[in-house]
């Protein structure tokens, strides 16, 4: 595997490396950026999508601030499960991502905003070549969605990275910036559904940290991974849920979130304040599992098939609900 | 003259094109005629130990690192792709974007105005065809008239860097006609307008079946009135790949003196290098193949290969070195992995707890090529008449081409899958017996020197041993079904080849299985020229004991050169788990020439008796006084005398062997391994998630020449087993890509999925083995999947008829259960088992059969012991020439045909020669 020739850019700063994005983009040059490598370059030796400039964050040390409340895009992986001052579920959650090795290279933006993956799309040049493309990655041909075909108006490939649902349910606020300047939002509201757009970035836009309410340490919970091997394989589905302890041993409140089933991550929040109302411990937890369960639509593109990774949900929802019983 | 049209009257002097058996879908003969019954030797082994006398203590037996190991671990070891010669061009190959269709045009130019690109070859670079069996050569360097599978080769171009070649590949442009794909196996066994491939007067019908076999042996109308038990399962085993770490790459040369040298990591150079010759049109003296280090091969680097054609034919356009290297995509198109299998698995048993009959109809799917499947349609049945005496042998088999890539050799060849159907049916057996299933096998098992149902010599037998020790070892008897729900223990056996007795390029009486030549000069050191293939296995390391522990010399004082066969003698390769037994045979009698050498010179030197000197560590001296002797270079130096380095040549043959029917070569062997592992095993009821936490496996290997190396092929055996039950398939997707051609999503289980495994070694000595020694290499894979499958039924009262055993198929039968018993998953209870009375009777023929064994182990001369004893027939006589009820057919009868069975509706075709198809 080769990846195809492009121009390597590599900013010592922030402000170089907005600068360096808003003069491509004026010149009208596509680009990509990259941060740990582990998820693009796979991606472009296969040819999928690859730009002719690359921009490396490596170089750009802002990013990598780390505290309780404050997490920067270009911290490791690894940095993450290994630090003490962090949520610990978060800690617990980054060393679940892939391997090691891995995990020393992948950062926490690039995690967030890893590429959706579909087995009809993550394969090489003459492997889509011989499957006359797909939406995705159409090369010019118009083609078609191999998942579900003849509906072609969005791609149902799949987001199977691990921090989003811990983050989403520990509230974490996303912070962009781009040649025009930075903005925020939860990160609930990042991502947009479509296995291409994926979330809100625009052209040009980079995830520069992500900053947590103070309570964060008030929030309890657990997360539940559904794959084949318990080391590099990505989420066949993923299970969040957070909870403040409350009064007689009920929730005060309470957050689900899930991963690896969809186009973007989902955050369920009528789903978690349906029963939170009218807390009554294992029976809420079983009403809430059953109600992800229905929440979600997962597609033939994964290893496990949908109907299994739909019925899982509701296991791992409930296993990591059951510190809820031991409130 | 012969009537026999077959048998060769001399044959031509141009190597590379010596005459072989016609193509045809299994030898010319349509009948079982028998053959000269005065030709076969006699049906058992004796109990004489060869090479008892030439141990010396300094080598054989003792934990020894692998001679090549430092070479690895530092980074010297050149494999495929570490080879670089000046000026070579890279190669890269143009496949087929389509399952199934003709080429109507290839046009080049563009390719070839690139600059860089320095040639083009087609297929009509090279027309000759090749295969690695001489009956089945239906495969060409590049495609002739059609492509048959999604990455089958159609152009290569040779280019100064891996950009340029890659992006002339781009440029080629192929004009196809898209043919109707073939990708469900069972529609393979019915007519088809446009064959995968056309056989001529030999194809069957006008079907895609590639082989079929018909098998019956013993009592096979009364199997099913003689059984109180049967267990019936309708198996699907997914296709699995070798997954070994180096891709394929290979560096051709045609250098400035006009040969060929082939660098390839090949487990078999000698098949390349016949079948380049025929490709090339080249006579084979003409051909150096060059064996690089070889990064794995388990079965999947035997074949010769297209891309090595490519690479020659590109480098004899070119005058320069081309170099090929693979994506991991592209191993899997070449392949070659175990069959996707839907085998049928009927076992019999009858109030005494007896085998009374064995079903077994397997259809397995060869993808679009033949490669070793003419053998493994073969193996897929005999190989499971043995280590038990039955009472009947129904066998159909039947392999079909489908757009696929072709399936072929891998690890436990042909026998692991319906091992796996048969070790879980012998559980399901016990299970309705109301017996233990260790208690029922023990009582089941053949002799040492016997002879099956289908007429196998099986010299040795370590089974017994294997079955105590592991039932001792994993606490069987305080765990099987007595743990707790979700948590499981089980066990299963295996039977292999000890190498094959009729290899595949072999004409009797012409050439040996394997031949060694030493040659030690005046500083000592022995150098062994061997074309044994050392493919990470330790090939090179126990030819080294072999011959250190006859001449008395330290390892290092050895040194393999296995790699050229410019100076190799030929062998037969790396395959059918031949390599120790056979050639450290054969480097054992050339170094018995050398030891008699010094033995002569010492005698001479000392005036002592010749039959009273021993060798020892670097000294020869009289045995009864010791200091009487001369050391190991005075006797050399005394040997040169007037001849200089001495020399000597090795050789091994096996011993006539088997019946006379039609396919009685297939699975005869001189020697048999056996083992029982048990798996204990926990499953999460509510996910399907399957751990296996530790695994005890006992392996019967004759005798360890190099403990070390038999542990970690037990081990390595494991995880490779481990992968096919539990995780890795090669999946197929709605239009019939396959959608997991990499590591990712080719799940190979990881040191987290690994279990503690304890290996157990069983030493049976066998009379014709290497110091008593048989193989290692395969045999130790087959008990694992079934020891999995029946510890998850101890655990979850689920009996899985699917490989691999993903959580989610397990889930889905956890849910079926649940349906059917009206509970949740937490909620149901594993199996138990109470005794039935046949459990005593079991236990006591069990005994009495262990001193029966251990007799027969160490009698001289023991009695014949013919597969039917246990069903009261004379042992000394084949059961069959007792009573006509015991039928030996290998063609079906109109009977049969009337309600054939999957494999066995084949049968319903008439080869074209015979007045089938058009």
């Amino acid at each position: 595997m080769r990846m195809p020739p492009f121009t390597l850019h590599t900013p010592g700063s922030l402000d170089e490396a907005l600068s360096l994005a808003g003069d491509l983009q004026s010149s009208g040059q596509e680009f990509d950026w990259v941060a740990g490598g582990t998820d693009l370059l796979p991606n472009y030796k296969w040819h999928l999508n690859a730009k002719s400039h690359v921009i490396s964050l490596a170089g750009v040390s802002e990013l990598t601030e780390l505290s309780r409340t404050h997490i920067g895009a270009m911290v490791r992986l690894q940095d993450l499960a290994d630090s003490n001052d962090v949520h610990p579920l978060l800690a617990k959650v980054s060393s679940m991502v892939a391997s090691v090795m891995i995990r020393r290279s992948g950062t926490v933006g690039g995690n967030i905003c890893l590429d959706t993956r579909c087995f009809w799309f993550n394969q090489s040049e003459e492997w889509r070549e011989s499957i006359e493309w797909c939406y995705k990655c159409d090369c010019g041909t118009g083609a078609d969605c191999r998942v579900i075909p003849n509906q072609n108006t969005q791609c149902v490939a799949t987001y199977q990275a691990d921090l989003a649902p811990v983050l989403m349910c520990l509230g974490a606020t996303i912070h962009l910036a781009g040649p025009e300047g930075g903005r925020s939002m939860p990160l609930t509201e990042f991502f947009e559904l479509d296995g291409i757009t994926r979330n809100v970035l625009a052209a040009g836009e980079l995830v520069t940290h992500l900053t947590f309410p103070s309570d964060i340490l008030d929030w309890q919970g657990d997360y539940q991974k559904l794959r084949q091997r318990e080391s590099w394989d990505f989420p066949e589905a993923g299970v969040a849920v957070l909870w403040k302890p409350g009064p007689n041993g009920s929730p005060s409140d309470l957050r689900v979130a899930t991963t690896g089933l969809e186009s973007i991550p989902g955050f369920h929040s009528p789903e978690a304040d349906g029963v939170l109302a009218s807390w009554e411990g294992e029976s809420s937890i079983d009403e809430l599992a059953e109600a992800v369960r229905k929440a979600v639509r997962p597609v033939l593109n994964t290893w496990y098939p949908p109907s299994y990774r739909r019925k899982m949900v509701k296991v791992l929802t409930k296993r990591a609900s059951s510190g809820l019983l031991e409130v | 003259m012969s009537e026999d049209k077959d048998r060769v009257e001399g044959y031509r002097q141009q190597s590379g094109k010596l005459p072989f058996p016609r193509p045809g879908s299994g030898g010319s003969r349509g009948t079982s005629d028998l053959r000269d019954e005065e030709a076969i030797a006699g049906i058992k082994g004796t109990n004489e130990h060869k090479h008892d006398d030439l141990v010396t203590g300094s080598a054989v037996g003792r934990p020894t690192a692998l001679v090549d190991g430092r070479w690895k671990v530092t980074g010297q070891a050149h494999y495929g792709d570490d080879v670089r010669l000046p000026g070579e061009l890279i190669g890269r190959i143009v496949r087929s974007k389509h399952h199934y269709a003709r080429v109507l045009s290839i046009d080049v130019s563009a390719a070839l105005e690139l600059p860089g690109v320095v040639a083009v070859a087609t297929g009509r670079d090279a027309s000759g065809s090749f295969g690695v069996l001489p009956v089945t050569k239906d495969e060409h360097a590049m495609a002739q008239e059609k492509v048959r599978h999604v990455g089958d080769l159609v152009a290569c171009v040779a280019a100064v860097d891996e950009s340029t070649a890659r992006e002339a590949v781009r440029l080629i442009e192929v004009e196809y006609e898209e043919l109707e794909a073939l990708h469900d196996m069972r529609e393979g066994l019915e007519d088809s307008d446009e064959p995968i491939h056309d056989r001529g007067q030999y194809h069957i019908g006008s079907s895609n079946v590639q082989k079929r076999v018909f098998q019956e042996f013993g009592d096979i109308d009364g199997m099913a009135d003689n059984a109180v038990a049967s267990h019936s399962s309708s198996w699907k085993f997914a296709g699995a790949n070798h997954g070994f770490t180096e891709p394929h790459a290979v560096v051709a040369n045609w250098d400035p003196s006009g040969r060929l040298t082939l660098y390839t990591p090949q487990q078999v150079p000698h098949y390349v290098h016949r079948a380049l010759a025929d490709v090339l049109d080249v006579p084979m003296h003409q051909i150096n193949v060059h064996r690089t280090f070889v990064g794995g091969g388990f079965g999947g680097k035997s074949d010769p290969f297209p891309h090595e054609m490519c690479a020659a034919i590109l480098s004899r356009k070119t005058g320069r070195p081309v170099r090929i290297n693979f994506d991991r995509e592209e191993v899997f198109w070449v392949n070659r992995g175990r069959h996707p299998s839907r085998i049928d698995m009927n076992l019999h048993a009858d109030s005494d707890g007896r085998l009374c009959g064995i079903e077994t109809d397997a259809l397995i799917d060869g993808g679009a090529f033949a490669s070793f499947g003419h053998v493994t349609t073969y193996y897929n049945g005999v190989l499971h008449t043995a280590p038990y005496e039955i009472g009947a042998f129904h066998y159909t088999g039947a392999r079909v081409w489908t757009n696929k890539p072709a399936s072929g050799a891998m690890r436990g060849h042909g026998a692991v899958n319906s091992r796996c159907a048969f070790e879980v049916g012998m559980d399901g057996v016990a299970e309705q017996l109301r017996v233990d299933p260790i208690t029922l096998r023990l009582a089941n098992l053949l002799p040492p020197n016997s002879a099956t149902i289908t007429g196998f010599r099986v010299t040795s037998i370590g089974m017994r041993e294997c079955l105590e020790r592991v039932r001792e070892a994993s606490g069987w008897k305080e765990k099987f079904r007595k743990l707790p729900h979700g948590h499981g223990i089980g066990v299963g056996c295996g039977f292999f080849i000890s190498g094959s007795g009729l290899p595949i390029h072999w004409e009797p009486n012409k050439f040996p299985h394997a031949t060694v030549h030493l040659k030690v000069d005046m500083d000592g050191g022995v150098t062994v020229h061997t074309g044994a293939a050392e493919i990470g296995q330790g090939s090179d390391t126990v030819i080294a004991q072999s011959v250190a522990e006859v001449l008395g010399l330290p390892l290092d004082m050895i040194r393999i050169r296995s790699r050229e066969t410019d100076t190799a003698p030929v062998d037969l390769g790396s395959y059918s788990s031949r390599v120790t037994f056979m050639n450290a045979n054969a480097a054992i009698s050339a170094a018995m020439e050398i030891r008699q050498e010094l033995l002569e010179a010492a005698a001479g030197m000392t005036e002592a008796p010749i039959d009273r000197m021993v060798i020892g560590d670097r000294r020869i001296y009289m045995r009864d006084d010791p200091k009487i002797g001369v050391s190991y270079l005075e006797a050399l130096h005394k040997a040169q005398e007037n001849k200089g380095a001495l020399v000597s040549s090795g050789a091994y043959r096996t011993p006539p062997m088997g019946r006379v029917h039609k396919g009685a070569g297939a699975g005869i062997a001189p020697a048999y391994s056996f083992s029982a592992y048990v798996a204990e095993v926990k499953v999460d009821v509510e996910t399907g998630q399957t751990k296996v936490l530790k695994v005890w496996a006992a392996h019967d290997c004759g005798k360890a020449l190099n403990p070390l190396s038999v542990k970690g092929q037990i081990i390595g055996s494991c995880h490779m087993g481990l992968g096919q039950v539990l995780s890795e398939e090669m999946k197929y997707g709605r239009s019939g890509h396959l959608i997991n051609p990499d590591l990712l999503d080719y799940k190979i289980p990881t040191v987290h999925e690994m279990p503690e495994v304890v290996p157990i070694i069983v030493e049976s000595n066998d009379s014709e083995g290497p110091f008593g020694a048989k193989e290692a290499g395969e045999g130790p894979l087959l008990p694992i999947l079934p020891a999995v499958c029946n510890a998850v039924y101890d655990a979850i009262g689920v009996r899985t008829s699917e490989l691999p055993i993903t959580p989610d198929r397990v889930h889905r039968m956890i849910e079926d259960r649940c349906k059917q018993e009206g509970m949740g998953p937490l909620d149901l209870v594993s199996p138990v088992l109470q005794h039935s009375e046949l459990q005593a009777t079991l236990e006591a023929r069990a005994s009495e059969h262990a001193e029966r064994d251990s007799r027969r182990a160490s009698d001289p001369d023991p009695p014949d012991y013919n597969n039917g004893a246990l069903f009261g027939f004379d042992p000394e006589i084949p059961a069959d020439e007792q009573d006509e009820r015991w039928v030996v057919s290998v063609t079906p009868d109109s009977g049969y045909m009337e309600s054939p069975r999957l494999a066995g509706s084949a049968w319903k075709h008439t080869e074209r020669r015979h007045g089938g198809g058009s």
